[in-house]
């Protein structure tokens, strides 16, 4: 009676779609601040609200100069550590561990029918713990309005 | 030898003469059996049964539509639709409800040659659509693949109503009206649907159009179906 137009591309999220961006940050040298400097051993994890650490599916330990971290979209803090020189010694983390307050107002955006809505993140700030031993020199916001990941959000220098 | 002549000659002019009679009687019987079928002119209303029955099935669907029609020559109708729907449309990550009413009015014309006395159709037409509509975003889900591990994808129960949207659109019809009882028609048709203009929601979109249907990302064009019910009621007779 009724013909059902079952499974259509309409349906089906592209990956091509822009969904929510993550955070892009960027690691500067902290005496020639033009440098970018990589990082050795970075390893990038969340602390959630009962403080357990969460793990990124697109984050591995890795030497690098710029990282993409995914932020809550069900909170307007995320969060961070950014662990240096991370090493495990018999199943316990050794290294540097910094951690970082990521805040922000959240937008949500319609993208589509079969992607639903994205959050865009506006008025983004950031903030050190303070701690005995930090990496981390200082915290720059490159761009305040995280609406793409073409380019870095946050510079941090080291 | 003579005789045999005017013999010959009697007899022909007797075939000429019967012959002529015959295509006389011919002629006369022609005007005598020309009973003329008086057409029956009038007001057809009725509706569709597939909004009803699917009112009655379908949870997320409440619909009704009245629909006539107006002959105006032999194959010439004018035809019109009334009708309001209610569509919860519930896709992985959008829940929505629109809730609205439209009018539908344009011409029908009828391309099949009756048989003697009868009264069918098979018909194309077009209409100029018009609709006036609400729609309620009951929920969302934020697409973000990456951030799945801070938990579950952040769903959003919004529950924000936005009310005067409006949508204009064309439609090409295609379908027959067959006389079951005396002046009791049954019908389908099929209509294509082409928008024209229409009234976004901000910060979402039209995932359904009361009396359009469901729209699509590919493109401005639907396709409904109709099954209807009607009743001529007769006003008046024409020859044609």
């Amino acid at each position: 009676m009724l013909i059902i137009f079952a499974c259509e591309k309409d349906d089906i999220c592209s990956e091509a779609t822009a969904t929510t961006p993550q955070l892009v940050v960027r690691f500067y040298d902290a005496l020639i601040l033009e440098d970018t400097k990589t990082v050795p051993s970075l390893f990038v994890y969340g602390i959630n609200d009962a403080s357990e650490t969460v793990f990124f599916n697109n984050i591995t330990i890795s030497t690098t100069d710029s990282i993409a971290i995914p932020l809550r979209t069900d909170n307007n803090i995320t969060k961070l550590v950014f662990h240096k020189d991370l090493v495990e010694i018999s199943d316990l983390l050794v290294g540097n561990p910094d951690t970082v307050d990521i805040n922000y107002a959240r937008e949500d955006v319609y993208v589509s029918r079969a992607c639903g809505y994205k959050t865009i993140y506006t008025g983004l700030g950031a903030t050190l713990t303070v701690d005995a031993d930090n990496w981390i020199t200082n915290i720059t916001i490159e761009n305040n309005t995280l609406e793409n990941e073409n380019a870095a959000h946050i510079n941090i220098s080291h | 030898m003579k005789m045999q002549r005017i013999s010959t000659y009697l007899t022909s002019t007797l075939t000429v003469l019967l012959m002529s009679f015959s295509v006389g009687a011919q002629n006369d019987s022609i005007a005598n059996d020309s009973i003329r079928y008086a057409q029956k002119y009038g007001l057809r209303l009725g509706g569709d049964v597939s909004k009803l029955v699917r009112s009655f099935v379908d949870d997320d669907y409440t619909g009704f539509e009245i629909n006539g029609d107006y002959r105006l020559s032999k194959n010439l109708y004018i035809a019109g639709e009334l009708g309001t729907e209610e569509k919860t449309t519930d896709y992985d990550y959008v829940n929505s409800t629109t809730q609205g009413s439209y009018f539908k009015g344009g011409i029908d014309y009828n391309l099949y040659q009756n048989w003697f006395g009868m009264e069918n159709m098979i018909y194309s037409g077009f209409r100029a659509g018009f609709g006036t509509f609400n729609q309620t975003l009951n929920s969302y889900t934020i697409f973000d693949t990456n951030g799945q591990p801070w938990g579950n994808q952040t769903t959003v129960s919004d529950g924000t109503k936005q009310s005067g949207l409006t949508a204009i659109w064309g439609e090409l019809i295609l379908g027959v009206k067959a006389e079951t009882l005396n002046n009791l028609y049954v019908g389908f048709n099929i209509q294509l649907k082409g928008r024209i203009t229409e009234t976004e929601p901000d910060n979402f979109e039209n995932l359904y159009i009361p009396g359009f249907g469901r729209t699509y990302d590919s493109g401005n064009f639907s396709v409904s179906f109709g099954y209807n019910i009607s009743y001529l009621i007769p006003l008046f007779k024409k020859d044609k």
